[in-house]
């Protein structure tokens, strides 16, 4: 079995966006406060991720690294983010599923 | 009795000029060990504040947030800092025992560079010993018949236990090359286990602790502005700018930073240790500069890590 941890620095980029958002005037009140929450969420996980590894053969790993990539990409391109915000926040809301059904199989907390 | 002068001053420049030589060690080891103390100070701090820090941004969060209860356990099921302490206790003493053996080490070499030479020459049982005491013993049997030797004698004897301090010393500088090298490479190891700690761990905690704190209390502030007077917007907007001081500081990596200061001069220390005589003064030239540029930058970076100390 092959191990390995998360790749945190992407997830460490993709919670300061949410963060950046959340603090966007651009973006409805509503939305800031969704970007905060799920901002906040993010990080709890990654708290828990930073010492984790994983088995990286597992469907878990394999959809939370998928889920990190598309997020991390969509939020780079603000363009995007501003006119499909909810879109966006859908798709976070995916990631921190994933995360947690990775979190759950976690083979060692080190 | 004139060359017996002659060799007296000869014997007083040897003695001078070997004690320059011999006591290299002692300025950059001390200025080793205070700046070490004064890092392992601001690290510890840093660390054993990591638990806290969690739980006063917890809390911030929910003071941000009326419609946010307070509770060990969060509505999904998970501990909130206030329930478990999200780094564990045993890890971050660990950390904290580490550091304190990098404090002792270093307090160590400081005492071993600076031991006190015993004040009578005649217990060092030396080839050279033996022979500087005869010495001193000669000018002492000549009183009766030289009548200059008795003013010899003070000063011989002085310069008797003086060349033994810089004999001692010749050892003590063996003792420091030997601790430095046998020990130094062991601190370079626990201090890149502590950077890998602040650059992969720490880093990312504060960094992202101090984003959120900010982001928090903004949208708290464009939530509830409407309702503020002036006095408490202006209260509410000096606390932003606050959490914005620290989020900037959160960026600047100055923990790993500081701990990258004391490998370098942990290192200039090791090669200058293992310098061979011609490279020798090079070597401390290089170790002086590291600890220069160490001493230099421990305020500075103390001072940035401090509002990331709760």
């Amino acid at each position: 079995m092959a191990t390995a941890p998360i790749d945190t620095a992407t997830l460490t980029t993709v919670i300061n966006q949410c963060f950046s958002y959340a603090m966007d005037a651009r973006v409805s009140p509503a939305d800031q406060n969704s970007f905060l929450i799920e901002g906040k969420r993010l990080r709890g996980q990654l708290l828990n991720l930073l010492s984790a590894q994983f088995d990286n053969t597992t469907a878990q790993f394999a959809a939370a690294t998928k889920s990190l990539t598309t997020v991390n990409t969509a939020l780079s391109q603000s363009g995007t983010v501003l006119a499909n915000t909810a879109q966006t926040l859908n798709n976070i809301s995916s990631l921190i599923g994933n995360l947690d059904k990775l979190l759950a199989v976690a083979t060692s907390f080190v | 009795m004139k060359r017996t002068k002659a060799g007296v001053l000869v014997l007083l420049c040897c003695v001078l000029l070997s004690g320059c030589l011999n006591n290299r060690y002692i300025a950059p080891v001390t200025a080793f060990q205070t700046s070490t103390t004064q890092t392992i100070s601001v690290i510890s701090a840093f660390y054993a504040s990591r638990n806290s820090y969690e739980t006063q941004l917890y809390l911030r969060d929910i003071a941000a947030d009326p419609t946010l209860a307070v509770g060990t356990v969060d509505a999904s099921g998970h501990p909130t800092p206030l329930g478990q302490p999200v780094f564990s206790p045993a890890s971050i003493k660990a950390r904290l025992d580490a550091l304190s053996l990098v404090g002792v080490y270093a307090s160590r070499l400081y005492a071993l560079a600076n031991t006190s030479a015993p004040a009578d020459f005649a217990t060092a049982s030396t080839a050279l010993g033996t022979s500087l005491t005869a010495l001193n013993t000669t000018f002492q049997g000549l009183g009766a018949s030289d009548a200059t030797a008795a003013s010899y004698v003070g000063p011989i004897s002085s310069l008797v236990g003086t060349i033994g301090r810089m004999y001692l010393s010749g050892e003590r500088d063996r003792l420091v090359k030997d601790a430095i090298q046998e020990g130094g490479p062991q601190v370079n190891i626990i201090l890149s286990h502590i950077k890998d700690d602040m650059d992969k761990i720490f880093s990312v905690e504060v960094i992202t602790g101090a984003n959120q704190a900010l982001a928090t209390a903004v949208v708290a502030y464009n939530k509830d502005r409407a309702a503020l007077t002036y006095d408490q917007r202006v209260a509410r907007l000096a606390e932003i700018s606050a959490v914005a001081d620290a989020a900037t500081s959160a960026t600047a990596s100055a923990p790993s930073k500081l701990v990258s200061s004391m490998m370098d001069a942990n290192n200039a220390l090791l090669k200058s240790a293992g310098a061979s005589k011609q490279d020798k003064q090079m070597s401390l030239a290089s170790l002086n500069d590291a600890l220069g540029a160490w001493v230099s930058e421990i305020q500075t970076l103390a001072t940035q890590i401090k509002p990331l100390v709760k």
